[in-house]
């Protein structure tokens, strides 16, 4: 069967399909209510991580700590506001926890010269054993009910002209980053790194520190989604961030399918992370079993890969 | 088409005829002879894009001529494979060592030829090492440990290593690539003894090299090359390097650089007794705005390292760097770079541009300040600068946002001169700017370079092409072992001389 | 990756000395110094560690780390073939979660009835279907590997509760009594079929001239090509070899837990750790098979020093994390470099 998608489309055909095929044989996808759902539970956490994700290997690296660094900024959230502390100093603390994660890496990649794979792995299984110590081996800390700030709830499940706030929170980061990425003098520096990093150095480009800053900018992205977990499920709950990673990578490269070259890009990250999440939901609903989601959307990454490196091989060979 | 005919009659070990070949609608081969007599070293020599490498990979059998024959010792070959090839004993020495790092000079010799023990697929360390050290010492007279790391030898003990792997499989034609050029010249000398002493075995050696005056030293004969086709084999111990020149690029030198016109300015680049141990001491030297200074040296003689550390590659140990004056700060390319240096580097695809992105994107890589509206692009402002820069260096591209990938060499090395062009540095490091360029961007690249002089830049040019920096530069400097053996006005010196310093005054060398 | 250019003058350095023995010495200190920190860590552990150096404790340990150890062997292989660049060379993420399946489908087969020879066969060809897909995807499909194995390692992971509905699928048979006990007394089973796994890798690996070849394949691709070896086909066989790998330690796993497990994945990156860490055992400071061995031995001597010691547990990630840390800043440093 000759496969004629550019491979560019790969994505959103699959989106579009998987969409349709799911309004199409079960009633309760295309309701408002689900597909809320869909979007504030799943996709708005996922699609914060996964922006990070997109800004750390499209500089050419990779970040495994992103879930230490929601992690942590959700610890130092929780814990501030169980201790009363006010909700602002609450989120700078938050946010500085996602810093100092960020900053680690940034001095093991940028100052170390350790590559990034390995030095976010290492922080990865560093920050385990911080909250594990912290917690005593990993007891979630839960809001009491009723002593619960107002601005927590707000953040976790409250509406801004009907729209939750986290997906509005989505909305900045995907505006923030899509400039970084797309418009931004450093955005251009980072695309060279990652493209080539021999060249940036040759051409008098500051790689120490914008490397850097990468990994920084990471950090921070994913202590904001640390802070709207927290909210939504009023506790720290330890290790939970990890579960983000793989999703968050796979949106990444679903994500660079879309671009014309083949390279990390945000928009096509929110494509992928759309993609992923409305085909977990989907297949719930027509009532397949929870476990075959999983293989499922397993499936479904597999083959948006297969389309993506088989056309990106075809497009080479005929440049040969 | 001369032909002069090689040392005395010979039956002919390789016999490469008309042979045609074309890559997606351009003519690489046209009606290109080879003609190598058993048991003599015969040269081939041609610019870049020339053909050589085509020529060579019909020989190893990974591509098959469109048109033409290939026979060896007689035996026209029909379909020759990369493994049939090397069943009619057809080596290859690459340029590229292909060697693993990892491994020990002895596994590296056996690799795919493993030495079995009781008939069993069992590898035994020690022997093999006994082997090894055993075979270098007799070919080579070389005492090499065999269990020393491939990564840890200098490139001369790789090629060693190369060519006895090489000859293990008692090769009748040995084809060398480009093997000189990580040698010094104790290293080269070493080789030639090696490729005499192969020669005096029977086996017939292919030496392909751009050093037209190894060349002369080792080779009976020289097939030239160019655009396709052979134009003549001539006796390179008879003939002068001019001669062999004229043959590759089919027009006078002196009509491929632009008269000067130029007067020179004050110093830009001003270098004070530099040093770096182990590979330069007590470097001084001055470019001046509107002047083009050549360096040359061979591998070993410290004018790469030179020029790495005034663009802050490479520490020095001591010394200054003054720019307009003004030392430099900070031993950073970035520092350099801030401070107006440029930097056309050697690997243009590794360090010069970066392939997969576009020609604007590689454009204003080093200029980005220049668009900035904040912390933004100033999209418009910077299609029309790129805009502006294809035009004056008439780089040949599809678009400004073709990938850099899909441009030939020469307008890739363009599209390196656009950005920095687009930063308006004040002195140019070129690295072999015209390395892999073919002919006629060689030519617009000379043009541009003068032009840039004549705005008021200063050049500093390192090249082995003699002849290119006789005809480009108002003054050249050679290095030899790390210290400058000559500065002088280029109209003052010639080729000969030069090399007799590079290659250490008092070495005789054949013309 | 960039092409590399022909070119006139190519190395600044006075390449007629060999780059020094600077290098050389350095990696045969952080080689030494690697083995001292063992035995240091042995000799402090022994010390200070009620227990510690008992037969019974350190058998134990033995056994301990044969799950984990069997997955590093299995993925030391792919690492081999891939070369030592993690991202863009060979590793195996799909690893632990083919485990997990794996030990799904053999206690499941073990519940319906079938003896432990079906078992195991089901097992054998679920590990190697799972590899064959890693092969396929990287070699053929041209996949990056972190990629294409990530892909996988979803698969499997929702194959496996498919299968166990996301619990534990109790299992007991002769076999698995035979794996979980000791021959002879207080010598772990478990721990002889992970040195058995080890001594016959080693043997291909180390001995065979097809090892030799997986490492060039890995080493230097295109030196291998020249030489004539199929590439494709040595990278394949590294993933298969994991798959098989993978299969044989899910059955040491059901064994250790009397049944499959929900938390396999998990295993994921002690795994990747316990086979890069295991470079610095090396001279040449790459994957090997001794080297893995030793890692993982190493880790687990930790873990029951840290038991004994009344450390808590949870700095043991910690700890493993700084290792790779420093680790990998030396090798990286160190590892002889392609010209």
């Amino acid at each position: 069967m000759r496969v004629k998608i550019s491979s560019r489309y790969a994505l959103v055909l699959a989106l579009v399909a998987v969409f349709a095929f799911f309004s199409l044989t079960t009633t309760t996808f295309l309701t408002p209510g689900n597909l809320q759902s869909i979007l504030v539970n799943n996709f708005a956490l996922l699609a914060v991580v996964s922006m990070g994700m997109t800004l750390a290997i499209a500089a050419g690296g990779i970040d495994l700590s992103v879930g230490t660094a929601i992690d942590i900024a959700s610890l130092i959230f929780v814990s501030a506001v169980a201790a009363h502390v006010a909700i602002p100093l609450a989120l700078l603390g938050a946010l500085a926890g996602g810093l100092l994660v960020g900053a680690f890496n940034a001095a093991l990649i940028a100052w170390l010269r350790i590559t990034p794979f390995l030095a976010t792995l290492g922080t990865l299984f560093i920050g385990q054993s911080v909250q594990q110590l912290s917690t005593s081996g990993g007891q979630p800390i839960y809001l009491i009910t009723g002593h619960v700030p107002p601005a927590f709830t707000f953040i976790g499940h409250g509406t801004v002209l009907g729209i939750p706030f986290a997906l509005i929170v989505v909305a900045a980061s995907a505006a923030v980053f899509v400039t970084i990425l797309g418009r931004s003098l450093f955005g251009r520096r980072v695309e060279a790194l990652g493209a080539q990093p021999g060249v940036a150095w040759y051409s008098g480009l500051r790689v120490s520190r914008d490397t850097a800053w990468v990994y920084v900018l990471s950090g921070l992205v994913c202590a904001v989604a640390g802070i709207v977990l927290s909210c939504t499920v009023r506790a720290y709950v330890p290790l939970s961030g990890n579960a983000y990673l793989l999703n968050a990578i796979g949106a990444t490269f679903l994500g660079t399918t879309f671009s014309k070259v083949g390279r990390p890009n945000v928009p096509g990250t929110l494509l992928g992370v759309l993609l992923l999440n409305i085909v977990a939901n989907g297949l719930l609903l027509i009532g397949w079993n929870f476990y075959w989601q999983q293989v499922g959307t397993g499936v479904l990454i597999f083959l948006v890969l297969v389309v993506s490196f088989g056309g990106r091989r075809q497009h080479s060979a005929r440049a040969a | 088409m001369t032909t002069q005919s090689p040392s005395g009659a010979s039956p002919l070990a390789l016999e490469m005829r008309d042979l045609v070949k074309d890559f997606a609608g351009v003519r690489a081969l046209d009606h290109a002879n080879l003609r190598v007599g058993r048991g003599s070293v015969h040269g081939l020599i041609g610019q870049n894009g020339a053909g050589k490498s085509t020529l060579i990979k019909l020989l190893a059998g990974i591509h098959a001529p469109d048109a033409g024959t290939i026979a060896v010792e007689g035996a026209v070959q029909s379909r020759l494979t990369p493994h049939r090839a090397e069943e009619l004993g057809i080596h290859f020495i690459h340029q590229d060592r292909l060697l693993v790092p990892t491994f020990t000079v002895a596994e590296s010799l056996f690799l795919g030829a493993e030495p079995r023990r009781f008939g069993l697929p069992w590898l035994n360390g020690a022997a093999m090492r006994r082997r090894a050290a055993a075979i270098l010492r007799e070919t080579f007279g070389v005492d090499l440990p065999a269990g020393a790391l491939v990564g840890e030898l200098s490139a001369a003990q790789q090629q060693l290593v190369q060519i006895s792997r090489a000859l293990l499989n008692r090769p009748k034609i040995l084809v060398f690539d480009e093997p000189t050029a990580a040698l010094v010249r104790r290293e080269v000398d070493s080789l030639f003894g090696v490729i005499g002493r192969l020669r005096a075995q029977g086996i017939t050696i292919v030496y392909i090299s751009h050093y037209l005056h190894e060349i002369g030293e080792i080779c009976d004969a020289v097939t030239v090359l160019r655009n396709g086709v052979d134009v003549g084999t001539v006796d390179p111990r008879t003939t002068p390097t001019a001669d062999l020149v004229s043959m590759m690029v089919a027009r006078d030198i002196h009509d491929m650089f632009p008269r000067r016109q130029r007067t020179a300015g004050p110093p830009v680049l001003s270098v004070t007794g530099l040093r770096a141990a182990g590979a330069f001491e007590d470097v001084s030297l001055t470019v001046r705005r509107g002047e083009i200074v050549g360096m040359t040296g061979l591998v070993g003689s410290g004018a790469k390292d030179v020029l790495r550390c005034v663009f802050g590659l490479q520490r020095p140990d001591a010394g200054r760097i003054e720019i307009d004056g003004a030392a430099l700060r900070g031993r950073s390319p970035s520092a350099a770079v801030g401070g107006g240096l440029a930097l056309v580097p050697e690997d243009r695809r590794g360090h010069g541009v970066a392939l997969s992105l576009s020609v604007r994107e590689n454009t204003t890589i080093a200029s980005l300040d220049r668009f900035a509206r904040g912390p933004l692009i100033d999209r418009s402002a910077e299609r029309a600068e790129v805009d502006r820069l294809i035009r004056e260096l008439a780089i040949k591209t599809p678009g400004r946002e073709a990938a850099v990938r899909n441009l030939s060499g020469g307008n890739q090395q363009k599209v390196v001169l656009a950005k920095w062009l687009s930063r308006q540095s004040s002195l140019y490091l070129l690295d072999e700017p015209t390395v892999g360029v073919d002919v006629g961007a060689k030519v617009e690249i000379y043009r541009l370079i003068d032009e840039l002089a004549g705005k008021g830049a200063g050049i500093l040019v390192l090249s082995a092409d003699l002849l290119e920096l006789l005809g480009l530069c108002d003054r050249i400097l050679v290095m030899y072992r790390g210290r400058i053996v000559h500065d002088g006005p280029a109209a003052a010196t010639d080729s000969d001389s030069l090399l007799m310093q590079a290659t250490g005054a008092g070495v005789a060398v054949h013309a | 990756m960039p092409d590399t250019v022909q070119s006139h003058i190519a190395l600044p350095v006075d390449v007629s000395a060999p780059r020094s023995r600077g290098a050389d010495t350095a990696r045969t200190l952080v080689r030494a110094g690697s083995l001292l920190a063992f035995v240091a860590v042995f000799v402090a552990f022994a010390v200070a560690a009620p227990g510690f150096l008992t037969a019974g404790n350190l058998a134990n340990v033995v056994g301990q780390v044969a799950v984990i150890g069997v997955l590093a062997l299995g993925m030391t292989l792919v690492v081999v073939g891939g070369g030592n660049d993690v991202v863009r060379g060979g590793i195996d993420l799909s690893v632990a979660n083919t485990l997990g399946l794996c030990a799904a489908v053999y206690a499941t087969v073990l519940g319906d009835g079938w003896g432990d020879g079906a078992a195991l066969a089901a097992t054998a060809v679920t590990g190697l279907l799972v590899g064959a897909v890693n092969a396929v995807s990287v070699v053929w499909l041209g996949i990056l590997p972190l990629l294409a194995t990530l892909a996988a390692m979803n698969i499997c992971a929702g194959l496996e509760l498919v299968l166990t509905h996301n619990t534990v699928v109790a299992a007991s048979s002769p076999l698995l009594d035979v794996l979980a006990g000791e021959f002879p007394a207080g010598v772990p089973v478990l721990g002889e079929v992970l040195l058995g796994v080890a001594v016959l890798l080693a043997v291909v690996l180390h001995l065979t001239p097809a090892g030799l070849r997986l490492y060039a394949v890995g080493g230097h691709r295109e030196a291998a090509r020249a030489a004539g070896l199929p590439v494709a086909a040595f990278v394949a066989a590294s993933y298969l070899g994991s798959g098989l790998c993978a299969s044989v330690a899910s059955v040491l796993s059901v064994a250790l837990l009397s049944g499959s497990t929900t938390g396999s994945g998990d295993m994921l990156l002690a795994v990747v750790v316990t086979a890069l860490l295991g470079v610095v055992f090396s001279r040449r400071l790459v994957a090997t098979i001794p080297g893995t061995l030793l890692s993982a031995l190493f880790i687990g001597l930790l873990i029951n020093g840290f038991q004994l010691l009344n450390i808590s547990s949870y700095w043991v990630n910690g700890v493993q994390g700084v290792l790779i840390l420093l680790v990998v800043a030396a090798t990286s440093m160190l590892r002889p470099h392609a010209r």
